[in-house]
C-alpha cells in the first residue's frame, strides 16, 4: 500500500509549484536578490528550495515580469530583482485571480465535508 | 573550495555558451550565501559545502530547470522511425557486404584471408556510413517539424478540433514492406558502387579460373563517387519521410516523383560518360576466349556495346517514368474514388 503521506506530500509539491509565482512576485516591490527573497519567503511559511527559485527568477526576467540589476558595491556580488511595471500588472491580476480561485475551493471543501462531517468525526 | 567549483562547471556546462558567466556567478553567490547561514563564523566545513550541494540537487536537473526545456537531436516522435529506418539500413548493409565477400570468396578462395579482413574493414566502415546518413537524414526531418510546429504555434492560437488529420483510407495507407524493400534496393546498390563495381560484368569459369570482364571503368566510376553518395542519401529520405508518415498524399507523391526524377537525371549523366565504360571490354572478351572475331553473334556484342549509350539511358528512364506513372495511378485511383 501506498504511503498516505508520501502521496499527499507529492500531491502538495505539485500544488505548490504554482503558487511559488505570486510568492515571488508579492516580495519584489522592493529590489531583493535570490537567497534574501528564499529567506523572507521562509518566514512567511513559504519554502521554496533556492534550486527551484533561481531559474525562475531568470524565467520570469525573461517574461518581462522582472527587472534585474547587478550590485557589485558589496564584498559579494549579487543579481537584484525588482518587480517591472508589467509585472505589477500581471501580480494584481494573478492576485485577484487566485483569490476567486480559493473562494470556490473553500467552497467545494465545505459542501463536501458537510456531508461528511458526522460520520467522519 | 574546489567541490563548489567542480558543482558550478557540472552545471553551467550543460546551459548555452550565452548564460553561462552570469548563472556562475550567480550560483556563486547562493552557495556562499546557502553556507554563511550554516555557519557564523571560519571557513566552511567540508560536510557543510557537501550539505549545501545535496541541497541544490543534482546539477543535471538544476541546468535542466535553467534552460527550461529539453534538447535533444532526434526527438521522441521521431525516435521510432529513426530506428527502424537505422535497423534496416544497417542490416541490409551487413546483407550486401557478407554476400560480397562470399562471392569474392567463391571467385578466389585462396585470398580468402586478405578478403576476410577486407570484409572486416569495409563492413565497419559501411556501418558508419549508414548510421551518418540516417542520423543526418532524420536530423533533417527533425528540425524542419521544428521549424514547423514554431511557424504553427506562433500563427494560430492553441489547436482546433478540425486540426485533426483524417483517419487514413486502408488503401492509401504504406505498407511497411514497401519503404523497407526500398531502402534495401538502396542499400544494396549503393554497396555494390562503392565495394564492388568490378564485379558487375561478365563471368567466366574456366579450368578452375574465374574471371570478371568488368563493364566499367572502375578509375573513372570512382570520381563519380559523390553522385552515387547523393542518389543514396535522397533515396534514404524519400524511404524514411514514408515511414514517418505511412500513407500516401499528394506531397509524398511529388516528392517520390522529385526523387526518382532527379537521381535518374544523376545515373544519366554519369552513364553518358563515354570514359566510364571499360575501354578494353572487347578486347578483353577475345582474349579471354569467350568470343572472337567473325564468331557466331561477335558482331552483335560489338555493336550493343559500341551503342551502350543510347539504349541504356533510354531503359533507365522507362523504368523510371513507369515507377512515376505507377505511384501516380495509386495515389490517383484511390483519391477519386474515397
Amino acid at each position: 500500500m501506498t504511503d498516505v503521506n508520501e502521496t499527499i506530500n507529492g500531491l502538495l509539491n505539485e500544488l505548490r509549484r504554482g503558487t511559488i509565482v505570486i510568492g515571488v512576485l508579492s516580495q519584489l516591490s522592493i529590489p531583493q536578490y535570490g537567497y534574501s527573497l528564499v529567506t523572507v519567503l521562509e518566514e512567511k511559511g513559504i519554502a521554496v528550495d533556492p534550486g527551484t527559485l533561481y531559474p525562475l527568477l531568470r524565467r520570469l526576467e525573461k517574461q518581462e515580469l522582472l527587472e534585474s540589476k547587478w550590485d557589485t558595491n558589496e564584498a559579494r556580488p549579487r543579481k537584484y530583482y525588482l518587480l517591472s511595471p508589467f509585472g505589477q500588472e500581471v501580480y494584481a491580476g494573478l492576485c485577484q485571480e487566485w483569490r476567486k480561485l480559493s473562494i470556490s475551493m473553500e467552497r467545494i471543501m465545505d459542501e463536501s465535508e458537510g456531508g461528511k462531517r458526522d460520520g467522519d468525526h | 573550495m574546489e567541490i563548489i567549483d567542480r558543482y558550478i562547471y557540472a552545471v553551467t556546462q550543460r546551459l548555452p555558451e550565452g548564460q553561462r558567466a552570469e548563472i556562475k556567478q550567480e550560483l556563486q553567490g547562493l552557495i556562499e550565501d546557502m553556507l554563511e547561514e550554516r555557519e557564523a563564523e571560519g571557513p566552511p566545513a567540508q560536510k557543510d559545502v557537501e550539505g549545501v550541494l545535496l541541497e541544490l540537487g543534482d546539477p543535471n536537473a538544476l541546468a535542466a530547470k535553467y534552460r527550461g526545456y529539453d534538447r535533444y537531436l532526434i526527438g521522441p516522435q521521431m525516435f521510432e522511425p529513426y530506428l527502424t529506418t537505422l535497423k534496416i539500413v544497417l542490416i541490409s548493409i551487413a546483407i550486401a557486404m557478407t554476400g560480397m565477400f562470399a562471392i569474392e570468396s567463391i571467385f578466389e578462395p585462396s585470398e580468402i584471408a586478405e578478403h576476410f579482413t577486407d570484409y572486416i574493414v569495409s563492413l565497419i566502415n559501411a556501418c558508419v556510413h549508414g548510421f551518418g546518413w540516417v542520423t543526418i537524414v532524420f536530423l533533417l526531418i527533425e528540425y524542419r517539424e521544428q521549424q514547423n510546429t514554431i511557424v504553427k504555434s506562433s500563427k494560430s492560437k492553441g489547436w482546433k478540433p478540425s486540426d485533426l488529420p483524417q483517419i487514413p483510407d486502408t488503401r492509401l495507407q504504406i505498407k511497411m514492406s514497401d519503404p523497407i524493400s526500398g531502402i534495401i534496393f538502396t542499400v544494396m546498390f549503393t554497396v555494390l558502387c562503392l565495394y564492388a563495381i568490378e564485379l558487375l560484368g561478365v563471368w567466366r569459369s574456366h579450368d578452375g579460373n574465374r574471371t570478371v570482364i568488368p563493364f566499367l571503368n572502375a578509375d573513372v566510376f570512382r570520381s563519380y563517387l559523390p553522385i552515387v553518395w547523393v542518389a543514396a542519401a535522397l533515396g534514404i529520405l524519400k524511404e524514411s519521410i514514408r515511414i514517418i508518415v505511412r500513407k500516401r498524399t499528394g506531397k509524398l507523391l511529388a516528392l517520390h516523383i522529385a526523387v526518382s526524377i532527379v537521381a535518374t537525371v544523376l545515373i544519366g549523366i554519369m552513364l553518358a560518360d563515354p570514359t566510364i565504360w571499360n575501354p578494353v571490354f572487347i578486347q578483353q572478351l577475345e582474349a579471354s576466349g569467350i568470343m572472337s572475331p567473325g564468331s557466331e553473334g561477335y558482331e552483335t556484342v560489338v555493336s550493343i556495346w559500341n551503342g551502350v549509350t543510347d539504349w541504356l539511358i533510354p531503359i533507365i528512364a522507362i523504368f523510371a517514368l513507369i515507377d512515376i506513372i505507377s505511384e501516380t495511378y495509386k495515389w490517383y485511383r484511390v483519391k477519386t474514388s474515397s
